[in-house]
Parts: C-alpha cells; structure tokens; sequence
C-alpha cells in the first residue's frame, strides 16, 4: 500500500453477492481510463494463457495428426490423418494404463475421502491445541511428491522394507510391492491418500463449522445421538462440498504422474515391469520422452482431454442434480 | 505475510519479472562468452566415466576452461538427449552415448560433430569399435570410445566356501565353461546355499550377460529388427528363464537401491561383471571388500555395454568440446581412469601397457583385471546395434522381471515381441 | 494457469455455489481487511480458532476422539520422521531387521555429501528464485484480473470468467510437447528457469479465488468515492484494491509458493541436473548411479525442510486458506 494513499474512509460496503454490484461506468467518473481499461486488466492473464497454455493445447491437436517420431528422420511433418488415434483405440497398453488410472483412482479417492471426512468430525470439536492438531494432519500436503515416493519406496521396499516387517511380526509373508496389481496399487494410493487426507479433511472441517447449530440443538431435542446426527445433518449439508472434493479428486487421479513414476525403481516410466501402475499420464510421458513418439503421445494427450472433460460433465450434471434437490 | 504491502509487491513483481527475463535468472548467462572469454563446458554422463580430477586437470591446462558434469540416470541421460536433439537446444557440450543407444543417433549424425574431421587419432581403438560409431558409408563418425565392457563374473569368495563351491578363480571358472553350466552350477550353489543368498542378482543382467558373446542380437546386419526370429535371443531367454525357475535369482531390479542392498548384504552370490561393473560394486558395498573375486565369464568372451563421447553440434562452443572430448577418450587419460574407476579402455594400444596389463583389483581379492578383460574382448564378436536397440533391451528385461515375479514366460516373451514391435513402429 | 495444477489446486468449489446464510460474510469487512466485531469474516473465523458452531452442542471431544486424532497426527508425522531415522544412519541402516527407529549420527554429514552431489545448493536458491517470482506473479495478475472481473462491468465479462472457470478443468500439463518444443526450439531455454517461471506466472484458480474474494470485500462506494476524488484506475487498484486484497494475497500467495516448489513434471523436463530445482535435484539423488537410499532420504529432508519451516511460521495462514477456499465462492 502507498503510504500516500488516503485512508480509505470506513463505509459499509454496499456489494452484497448475490446482488449484481453496480458498474463503474466512464460516465459516472470522468477521469476513469477508457473502456480498454478493464481490458487491460484481465490481459496479462489472457496473454499468459493464451501463450503458455492455449497454444500448446491446439498444437498438441496438430502434432497428433502427425507421425512424428524423433527417431525417425524427416517425420516431422508427416500428415497422417486420424492414423494415431485409431492405433490408440487398439492399443492395449493404453488400455491398461487407463485401467490402472481408474483403478488407483477409486483405491485412493474412496478411502481418501471418508477418512477425511471422519477426521473432520473428529475435528469438529472443542480441542485444545486445535492449531498444533489442524497443522499435524495438514503436514503431508507440503510434502512434495518426489520425497513421498523415496520415502514410500523405502518404507514399501521389499527385503528389508518396515511395512514388510511388521507384516511379518504379524505373521504374513512379505509382499512384492513393486509389482503384481493388488499390491502395486495400494502402495501407489497409499501415497496419495497419505498427501490428500489431510487437506480434504479441512475443507471438510470448514464446511462442517459452517452448518447451522440450531439444526444440531433441533436434533438433540428430538433425541438424535451423535452418530445419527452426523448421518442425517452433517452429511446432508456437506453434499455439495463432497460433491465438489469428488471432483477434484478425479480430475487429480486422472493426471497421477508423480507417484508411480517415482516408485518404479527403475525410472524408464513403465509403471511396473508388467505396466501394473502405469498411469495414463505416465504412458503419455513414455511415448514421449523415453520412446519420442510425439505424434503418438499428443494423440493420447487429446484422447486424456476428452475423458476428463466427459468426467467433469457427468459430475456437473450430477453436481447440478445434486443441487437441485436441496 | 506475504501480502502485507501489496502495493510495493505489486511493483517488486514487475521489477522481478522484467529482470528475470533479462538476465534468465543468471542460468544461462555464462553461455554467451565469447570465444577469447572463459568458456563453461558441460559434460553430460550417466555414470561414472570421467572424475573431478581429470576436470580438474584439464582446466588447469586450459586456463579460462571450466568444465561441469551433468548426470542423470541411464535412461534419463539417453531420453534427454533425444529430446535436447529434437527441440535443437540444452543437449550438453560433451555427451556420453552409450553404446546400445549409439545407434539411435547415427541416423541423425548430422547433429553431432564429426571426428573424422578434427583430426582426431582413430589409431587409437579398434576398426571394430570405430566403426559401431560411424555412419554406415563410414564418412562420419559421431562418438570417440570411452571404456569398453568385457565381461567376467564377480563372485563371493565367502558365500561361494559356505556353500562347498571351490573359491579359486581357475576352478570357479572351470565350474561354468558355458552359461548352462553356470545356471547348473547354480543348482549346486542354492543345494547348499546359506539362508537368504541366491545365485544371481536378476534375470535381466543374466540375460545381458549371456548376449554379450552374440555378433547379432536383436538386428541383422542390414538393420532389421529380428529380435524375435534370432535363436541367439530365445536361447538366452529360455536359459535365464529356467535359470528363474530353478529359483537362482535375487528378483532384485538392477541399478536400483534394493540391487545395492543385495550387495551390500550379500543376498547373491555372483553377479555378470562388465569391467564397468567393478566401480558399482566398490561405490555401493565398500564393506564388502576382500570378499569378493573374479572369474572368466561363460564362453570365455563378451562385451555389455561401453560408452562414446560425443559433440552435439548444438552446442556454442564446439571446438573447445572436441578438444576435450579428444583429451577425456585419449589413451593416456583412459588409463587414468582405469586405475581411479575401473573402466576398461576401449584403447586397444593400453591393453599391453604395464599399467593395464599388471593391474591387480585388490578390493577384488587382488584379481589380475588387467588380464582378465583383455582377454574376454580380444575373442568377443563385434556387435551389431540398430537405433532400438536400447528400447528392446529394456522390453526384454522388463519381461523377465515379471517372469521373475510370477508370469508366465511364455505370455511374457509374447509381451516382449509387442512391447518391441510398438517400439519399432 | 498453465503450471500443471496439482491435485487440489482447484480447491473452488465451483460446483458448490453461494449457499444461503454465508454469502455475506466477506461483506462485514471493512476496507483495510478488518473485519467488524460483529461478525467476524470467514478468513479470521477460519484461520483464527474456527468458532464452529456445532461444537457448543456437541461439546468437548471424548477421550477416544483424541486418541484417534492423535493416530492420526502419528499418521501424519512418521513418514517425514522416519525419512529423518534413515537419513541420519549409513546406508546399510535401510536393511536392519527390525528397521531403525531412532535417528542416528550421520545426518549433517549426508547433507554436507547431499550438497556437493545433487547441487542442492543450486536447488534450493533457484526453487526460491523460480517460486518466488512465480508467486509474485500469479499475485499479480489474479488481482488485477479478479479486480476487474469482481467490480468492473465490461463486454464479454460473464463469458470471460466462464472461460477462466473452465481452464482450472484442463490439465494443462496436456500441452506439455509444444511447450517443450516452444521454450527450448523457439525460445531457447534449455536448462533455463525461465522455462519452469513463465508457464507459471497466471493461474485460472488465483483468477477465481481473487474475484470471488473481492466480489464481497471491496465495497462498492469506496471505489466510487475514490472514482469522484478523480483517481484513476490503476491508482485505485493501486490504493484501494490491493490493501482490501491482501489477506486472500497472503494465502493465494502460499498456496501457489508450496505448489509450485512441489513441482516436479515440468521442470523435470526443461531442467537438468546442473541447474535444478529442489524436486529435481531430490528425484537425481535417487536416481544417481549410486543409489544410497540415506542419501536420497536425505535430499527428500533437505527438500521438505524449507517447506516445513513456511508450514511452521504461517501454518495458520495456510490452514485458513485451505479452509476458506472451501466455503468461499
């Protein structure tokens, strides 16, 4: 703030949401900028993004129509029609990584979602230290995904491995992390789970705090105990939040890259020697950096688009159902 | 926090950014010298080819020379390359090229400096291995051969006496004259076996090891993929299959941590050992030394892998990275780094030096390496490499680690065909 | 936003919507950011000792409740307390049966070989260098862009921040081969920051979050009584805007920082081992041709702590930013 800048005088504001606030029009204040002003505003974004994000979006759509492989001489601008994609429909290693990419995705999204809704009524409490307990359970989100994977690789490590270990104090054999797809994909959701629940578990939290205590006291009268409360108030009025975590969490899965690239001790983006946990994502940056099949790569780059983009409208229009029923 | 005087943020952010985008945060500035001012050279390995000191030593010769390593994985180093090629910018001055992969960019030779013309002293290495980095009209040569990796088999002379094996190399070596024997020599290792050791690390390095004294593998001499229809190839596979089987293998994925903590507790009792290999085992299990010797590999002779330096064109400062690469493959250098990492030199003139030629590993109970490699190159066929060569290699070894892990080798050899005719298509 | 969204970045509820009874909140604010003591805005509720209500009938938490909560935390902890066990012990440490539990002697010397081997250095002046400049921007343009789409009335306006609504959907790490072949080809930056910053520098989600904050916290008749005094637009946004902005900046602002020093994808690709970020060099550690799993460990610590130390300081700040972003919008 410019320490020139009058003291901007305390008034009540006046744009209420829900209200559509009232425009600054040129005419009202003479000396405002032109009608390009607010253009010129929101432009550093637009120009970003257009650049950076837009542009190669369209580029990939152009690539994929080629046979571009850099190991080939002069594919570069070979023209090759829908040729990559009707490969892609046949592939059954695209297949197989879009398998695995649901299949994590719901072994990591479910468990992820109803622990953190328990720790969120755990939360949803008097505690003391309620500062310390929020910022134990958030810890795991400012842990970057590179130190999850080494740290998950060691504590999954097959030989001599602590998860192993104490399987074994329990009597089980030791299990093969790394590969088989049972195994393979509860190491993988494990990490994902063990980075998510926390974050989900506060916004959980916010949403609970935010539910009218009459409609508790209401219950209490009636005779409702905790568990029924929970059942029949707090989950009801969390079903928009929960809807809105559903989706982010299978926007998140459908891009799971990091942490099955980094759990595949032998980093060549196979996910598991038999492709166990090979993501979609992962197989895209195999085509394309390990096996640089650019054109193939961006043709699965495009076909991942429109997956998410059909998942995204499903859960709009269940979001919407959803809503319309409140 | 962060927020408090917004309106001086704002104007930092400006300021920041603009400079940012004047000086790119001062990455990339020092490549920009002219060629009187001091150069940076950068080296890009993916192992352990070349050490500080030799750096060290060259910018001391060449003062206003600074040289800096760029490492990365195996994989990584070769796929960044391709793609540093591809877009025509961040490939480093000097680049190492191993050799399964040299031949993925002898087709794009136009990139890369040729050697022919800097006068360099071909002299030096074999016709042979000239050639397996040269264009095939052999008027461009792309890479200068660093080491070389003949083959022997490391073995623990501790787990070898606990099992009632002999521990002498002569007689280790007499135990497994071809690789069937070695996998039945296996059989008699697992019979009497201390608890928790096997015969070998992973299938995959067997394998390697058991290719290493074929002339062709996975492509004919003019350049098709066979990899399917070459006996070589099945038998190789079908040995370290039944190898597996017999349950020999450590399962251990090489070149990853769990392969290290084999070594390092002993989980294997020997282990397919290019030249290269002697530098891994040293760094990863040093309490290990004195138990371990070396014998002569199966069939006597083969080679798995070595590696080539070479100069993208890309680069700003080509002729000072061609007299480096000149000086880092050069004789006298190899023989340096023989005596510092191991590495053989692929500088046939080295071999009768009596650096090389008397040179015992005394962390290898004093094994007369210096021997021991000559003489498994010296029989072992010039191979022949293809521009895959490096991807189906990798089919390969990912299909017998879930053969390792339970699959079954038929359906995991078919996977590996298609895993390699996807890559070749 | 073309910094590949990591999961939860999109934390808008976009599907969520006003819901009746909360939209006022951001109103009672006045417009330094301070809210009215009636009733305290959702940021300082949230961030502050999160009054909910539900508690005064649910009362204190029972003896199970904190035990769970305390599994939970250990939950939460022992990964990052166990990297620190076996980044403290020599390599041979990893395969002790029963594994180590308390951490050993070697710590700093693994972090003194961390330096010198993986560059961290490097990593970590250029992850501060490339997450600050990115934050700053992302600050930058989300205000400037959320000012305007909150309180100016333009042509196209509505369908622009649909638009904007609709690209947090795209992963943009979609693009990722004419990017790369844009800032190495055409822009030559190969091994160069600029390659991981500017991508980076706008973010749809900051867009989003600093409209919707500013659609209640900036009040209308403060802008028209500095629109009277003659100000200009810029000058508003310079004395007006930016100051009622600030608590959504501060916590914007380390959401994108923890984001983008968490990044690997991106810079994975552009950067190489000479000139890293701190991802880059933690994966090149545990990827290296001596893979001494106490020493990646290591560089997973070295690579966390400046993290947790941010977490420590301004935990409170990140936490109600997380939770405001929930019932915001």
């Amino acid at each position: 703030m410019t320490p020139s800048a009058p003291a901007p005088p305390s008034v009540r504001p006046g744009g209420v949401p829900g209200r559509r606030a009232p425009a600054l029009r040129g005419g009202r204040a003479p000396r405002q900028g032109s009608v390009l002003t607010p253009y010129a505003l929101v432009s550093p974004f637009f120009l970003c993004f257009a650049v950076f994000s837009l542009f190669p979006l369209a580029f990939t759509g152009y690539v994929s129509l080629t046979g571009w492989n850099t190991r080939r001489e002069g594919s570069e601008a070979t023209f090759v029609g829908l040729e990559n994609y009707r490969h892609l429909v046949a592939d059954p290693d695209a297949w197989n990584a879009l398998r695995n990419t649901i299949g994590i995705g719901m072994l990591s999204a479910v468990p992820q979602l109803l622990l953190a809704l328990w720790i969120a009524h755990l939360l949803n409490g008097r505690l003391r230290g309620r500062l310390f307990v929020r910022m134990g359970v958030l810890v795991p989100y400012i842990t970057s995904v590179a130190s999850v994977a080494i740290i998950f690789n060691g504590l999954f490590a097959r030989d001599f491995g602590p998860v192993n270990w104490l399987l074994g104090l329990a009597g089980c054999d030791p299990v093969d992390w790394h590969s088989g797809l049972l195994p393979s994909w509860t190491a993988v959701s494990v990490m994902v789970i063990w980075r998510w629940t926390g974050y989900n578990a506060l916004i959980y939290l916010a949403a609970m705090q935010a539910i009218p205590p009459e409609l508790y006291e209401a219950a209490a009268i009636d005779g409702a105990g905790g568990w029924r409360q929970f059942l029949h108030i707090t989950i009801p009025s969390l079903r928009p939040t929960i809807i809105f975590t559903v989706i982010v969490s299978t926007i998140g899965s459908m891009q799971l890259f990091g942490e099955p690239y980094l759990f595949d001790l032998t980093r060549n983006a196979n996910g598991g020697a038999a492709r166990e946990y090979q993501t979609f994502v992962l197989y895209i940056y195999q085509q394309f950096w390990f096996n640089g099949r650019y054109g193939y790569a961006s043709a699965l780059a495009w076909a991942l688009f429109l997956i998410i983009v059909v998942i995204v409208l499903v859960n709009l229009v269940l979001a919407r159902r959803v809503r319309g029923e409140d | 926090m962060l927020g408090t005087r917004a309106g001086r943020t704002a104007a930092l952010a400006w300021i920041t950014a603009t400079a940012v985008l004047m000086t790119g945060c001062g990455s990339s500035s020092d490549e920009e010298g002219d060629s009187a001012g001091p150069v940076t050279l950068t080296v890009g390995v993916f192992g352990d080819s070349f050490t500080p000191e030799l750096y060290r030593a060259y910018e001391a010769a060449h003062p206003g020379v600074k040289i800096k390593e760029v490492r990365a994985d195996y994989g990584t180093h070769h796929n960044n390359l391709q793609a540093h090629l591809t877009s025509g910018a961040g490939a480093a001055d000097v680049e190492l090229v191993e050799i399964g992969q040299i031949s993925g960019y002898l087709g794009q030779s136009d990139k890369f400096v040729n050697f022919k013309d800097t006068g360099v002293d071909v002299a030096q290495w074999t016709e042979a291995k000239v050639a397996q980095a040269s264009t095939s009209d052999g008027s461009r040569l792309i890479g200068l051969p660093t080491d070389t990796g003949g083959l022997a088999i490391c073995y623990r002379t501790d787990l070898f006496e606990k099992a009632g094996l002999p521990t002498k190399p002569d007689e280790v070596s007499a135990l497994f004259p071809t690789w069937e024997k070695y996998v039945e020599a296996g059989r008699t290792f697992l019979a009497a076996a201390p608890k928790g050791t096997v015969w070998f690390d992973a299938a995959g390095n067997l394998f390697n090891g058991i290719l290493g004294n074929e002339a062709q593998t996975y492509y004919d001499s003019s350049g098709n993929v066979v990899a399917g229809q070459n006996p070589a190839v099945k038998k190789a596979w079908d040995l370290a299959v039944e190898a597996v089987k017999a349950g020999e293998s450590a399962k251990l994925s090489a070149f990853s941590a769990e392969w290290n903590t084999g070594f390092q507790r002993g989980q294997f009792a020997t282990v397919t050992c290019p030249a290269w290999m002697l530098g891994y085992i040293r760094t990863n299990a040093p309490k290990t030394e004195g138990k371990w010797d070396i014998a002569t590999v199966p069939g006597g002779s083969g080679n798995w892998g070595g590696s080539f330096a070479t100069v993208p064109t890309q680069g700003k400062h080509q002729k000072q990275a061609v007299e480096l690469a000149t000086w880092l493959t050069a004789s006298e250098q190899a023989i340096t780094i023989y005596k510092t990492l191991g590495n053989f030199p692929s500088a046939v003139r080295t071999w009768t030096s009596p650096e090389v030629a008397d040179a015992k590993d005394a962390f290898f109970s004093d094994a007369p390496v210096g021997t021991i490699f000559p003489a498994s190159l010296e029989k072992a066929p010039v191979q022949v490499y293809g521009p895959q060569w490096g991807i189906i290699n990798t089919a390969f070894g990912n299909a017998l680690t879930t053969v390792e892990k339970g699959t079954d080798p038929e359906k995991a050899w078919s996977k590996a065909l298609k895993d390699v005719a996807a890559a070749a298509g | 936003m073309s910094r590949p969204p990591a999961h939860g970045e999109l934390d808008v509820p976009f599907g969520v919507g006003p819901r009746p009874g909360r939209s006022g909140t951001g109103a009672d604010r006045s417009p330094e950011g301070h809210a009215s003591p009636r009733e305290p805005s959702a940021l300082r509720r949230f961030s502050r000792s999160g009054r909910g209500p539900s508690r005064r009938v649910r009362g204190g938490p029972g003896l199970a409740t904190r035990l769970l909560l305390g599994l939970v935390i250990v939950m939460s902890a022992f990964p990052l307390y166990w990297s620190v066990v076996v980044a403290s012990h020599d390599q041979a440490a990893i395969s002790h049966y029963p594994p180590v539990v308390l951490p050993g002697p070697h710590l700093w010397e693994h972090v003194r070989t961390a330096f010198e081997q993986a560059n961290f250095a490097k990593a970590l002046w250029n992850s501060a260098v490339v997450c600050g400049v990115i934050t700053l921007a992302v600050l930058l343009t989300s205000t400037l862009a959320g000012f305007a789409f909150a309180r100016l009335r333009f042509r196209g306006r509505d369908a622009m921040l649909g638009f904007v609504v609709a690209t947090m959907l795209v992963p943009t790490q979609l693009g990722v081969i004419p990017l790369y072949i844009m800032v190495t080809r055409w822009f030559g930056w190969a091994n160069d920051l600029r390659a991981v910053i500017l991508p980076a520098v706008v973010s749809a989600f900051g867009v989003f979050f600093m409209r919707q904050y500013l659609v209640t916290a900036l009040p209308m008749e403060l802008l028209e009584a500095a629109r009277i005094d003659g100000a200009s637009t810029l000058r508003i946004y310079r004395s007006v805007v930016l100051p009622v902005a600030r608590p959504a900046a501060a916590v914007l602002g380390l959401l994108t920082f923890i984001t983008a020093w968490n990044d690997l994808f991106w810079p994975l690709i552009v950067l190489n081992s000479e000139n890293p970020t701190v991802q880059v060099a933690i994966s090149s550690l545990a990827a290296g041709v001596t893979v001494d799993y106490s020493l990646t460990l290591t560089g997973a610590v070295i690579g966390t702590g400046p993290m947790l130390i941010v977490f420590l300081l301004l935990g409170r700040q990140i936490i109600g930013g997380i939770m405001q972003g929930a019932v915001k919008a």
